[in-house]
């Protein structure tokens, strides 16, 4: 099932007299319940359009179509409300924020995306995502105290906590040890099939492509694709 | 969730050392403030406690009113149209009390008002700051220009002119000290707009204590130090937040890509703000309301809690535009920049 297109997305960056045609005209749509690859070499555009995907920069031309909305058309409040309730964001490194305890994290998340339960119905939730995310032992703990896999399970009960129907991962094991990565990478990929969500993500480790279903190739803005 | 208090409450030290440069930059401000208030009645209090109305003294003297001399027929005139009017001299002099010690003074006297203490000839009723000096009232005082003594009738409270305490005396007594048998100033009070008198300049209140020699001086001075303090908080402020927001720059662009509004950000600084500025007020009032009752009497210093109020509110809206203006970078910074870059 189709939940997430993009059709003919562009992007030219100009600076000065310079254009650089970054994205020449992809089309791309993904599937529910399963995690999708952008892969390539450095400065091919996967970023670029995992960040374009995810409303956090304009395209130059093209469509998004998610949940049967253009997000193209949209304003930045309508976008930033999507990106609130309806998405999750797992970065290179964690993001979190350093006088929150690993509760608070997930407690902010859940506001943010303006999720109405009862206080002690939102603990009860955040303690069911710790421990499916193997992290619920250190739940009052600062992440100056984790180590960097700890973060990134945080940084993924974070971006999960509210069911978001897409999950952006930019590069999510790209500042972990290989073991770590691979724990990573299975929890990301049981957390999609298990809650049903799009999982887009940008690597450029060719171990990790395993625990993908689908691998888009991107070679100078355009896209090769191909499945595991 | 309140993330400011979170914040404030694991990053302890810092707020800390910020609140207690607002503590002491407000007290700072309150006790310059007090002494200008203090200096301010010690100069003049005489005047500053009458009712809003208008002074006037001959055109000839030139804003100095100690060589102002307005003529019997001006003053009857004025007196009559105006029956609330009061004519009235005030003269710089010394007074010797019973061990023949000399003490400077102001000599009011001034025609039957219920706006000057009125006394009849050979008495006197003199500032309290004479009293607490060791004179008493029935102790009879002397000065040199008069041929008579002075009876000490009584004190009144806060009646001081150019630094020295006023004595009240009797027109009589005035014009024999002075040798002068003509008013320097008439005092019309409750009149908002000043009216014209051939040869008199008039003078509303606030002017009129403009020409006492040294006041204006006196209190720009002390006033000027009061608004740098205040423009300095405003500045600590704005340079605080604004390094505290330049660390968090990151921070606050993956809080944004995650959804969460920039007005709340906003909220969240201007919440730490004011908690701090709070506090640090709250502790600072009470300081110096402490230092207002400890102050020893010869300390010319006067605070009172509306003038604080005042200050503080002041201190607020100058703490706010402050974090106001650091935070434009909260509103400037793309989610997208923070994700590009390293960890916060």
């Amino acid at each position: 099932m189709e939940l997430f297109a993009m059709e003919g997305i562009s992007k030219t960056f100009i600076n000065g007299e310079l254009k650089e045609d970054v994205l020449k005209g992809i089309n791309l749509s993904l599937n529910v319940g399963e995690v999708t690859a952008l892969t390539g070499a450095s400065g091919s555009g996967k970023s670029t359009l995992l960040t374009i995907a995810a409303g956090l920069q304009d395209a130059t031309d093209g469509i998004i179509h998610f949940n049967g909305k253009n997000l193209t058309t949209m304003s930045s409040e309508q976008i930033r409300k999507i990106r609130a309730s309806e998405f999750g964001f797992v970065f290179q490194f964690a993001h979190l924020v350093p006088f929150l305890t690993v509760e608070e994290q997930l407690l902010l998340m859940l506001d943010v995306a303006e999720i109405k339960l009862k206080k002690i119905e939102k603990k009860k939730e955040v303690n069911r995502i710790l421990t499916l995310v193997g992290m619920d032992h250190r739940k009052s703990s600062y992440p100056s105290s984790l180590s960097g896999g700890e973060k990134q399970r945080v940084a993924i009960a974070r971006a999960i906590i509210h069911k978001p129907k897409v999950l952006f991962a930019d590069e999510p094991t790209a500042s972990l040890d290989s073991k770590r990565s691979i724990d990573i990478m299975v929890l990301i990929r049981d957390i999609t099939k298990n809650y049903n969500i799009t999982t887009l993500m940008v690597t450029h480790d060719e171990e990790m492509l395993k625990y993908t279903d689908r691998v888009i190739r991107m070679v100078d803005g355009l896209v090769f694709a191909g499945s595991n | 969730m309140n993330m400011a208090w979170k914040e404030m409450k694991k990053n302890k030290a810092r707020f800390l050392i910020l609140g207690s440069i607002v503590f002491l930059v407000s007290l700072l401000t309150f006790i310059i403030s007090g002494l200008a208030n203090g200096l301010s009645h010690d100069n003049a209090g005489l005047i500053k406690d009458l009712p809003p109305g208008q002074f006037y003294m001959t055109e000839d003297a030139e804003e100095m009113y100690n060589l102002s001399k307005i003529n019997s027929e001006t003053q009857d005139a004025m007196l009559t149209s105006h029956e609330n009017a009061v004519a009235l001299s005030i003269q710089l002099g010394f007074i010797n009390d019973e061990s023949d010690k000399q003490r400077s003074v102001a000599f009011v006297t001034s025609t039957d008002t219920d706006l000057f203490e009125q006394v009849s000839s050979g008495e006197v009723i003199l500032d309290r700051s004479l009293e607490e000096e060791g004179i008493k009232i029935g102790d009879i005082l002397t000065n040199n220009q008069h041929h008579g003594t002075f009876v000490v009738k009584g004190f009144v409270d806060q009646k001081k002119y150019s630094h020295a305490p006023v004595a009240f005396i009797s027109t009589e007594d005035y014009q024999e000290i002075y040798r002068t048998s003509e008013m320097q100033l008439i005092f019309i009070p409750e009149l908002e707009t000043a009216q014209e008198f051939t040869g008199l300049q008039s003078y509303s209140n606030q002017e009129f204590l403009q020409t006492i020699p040294s006041y204006s001086a006196e209190q720009m001075s002390l006033n000027m130090i009061v608004w740098f303090l205040i423009v300095i908080s405003g500045m600590l402020f704005a340079i605080f937040f604004y390094m505290m927001n330049v660390q968090k720059i990151g921070l606050y662009g993956i809080l944004k890509a995650i959804g969460v509004k920039t007005s709340a950000l906003f909220r969240m600084m201007w919440t730490k703000m004011v908690v701090i500025t709070v506090i640090a007020l709250g502790i600072s009032i009470a300081g110096s309301q402490l230092f207002n009752s400890l102050a020893p009497n010869g300390m010319p210093f006067n605070l009172s809690i509306q003038t604080t109020v005042q200050l503080s509110l002041i201190f607020l809206l100058i703490g706010f535009i402050g974090a106001t203006l650091s935070g434009i970078q909260i509103k400037k910074v793309e989610a997208l920049q923070a994700i590009q870059q390293g960890e916060v």
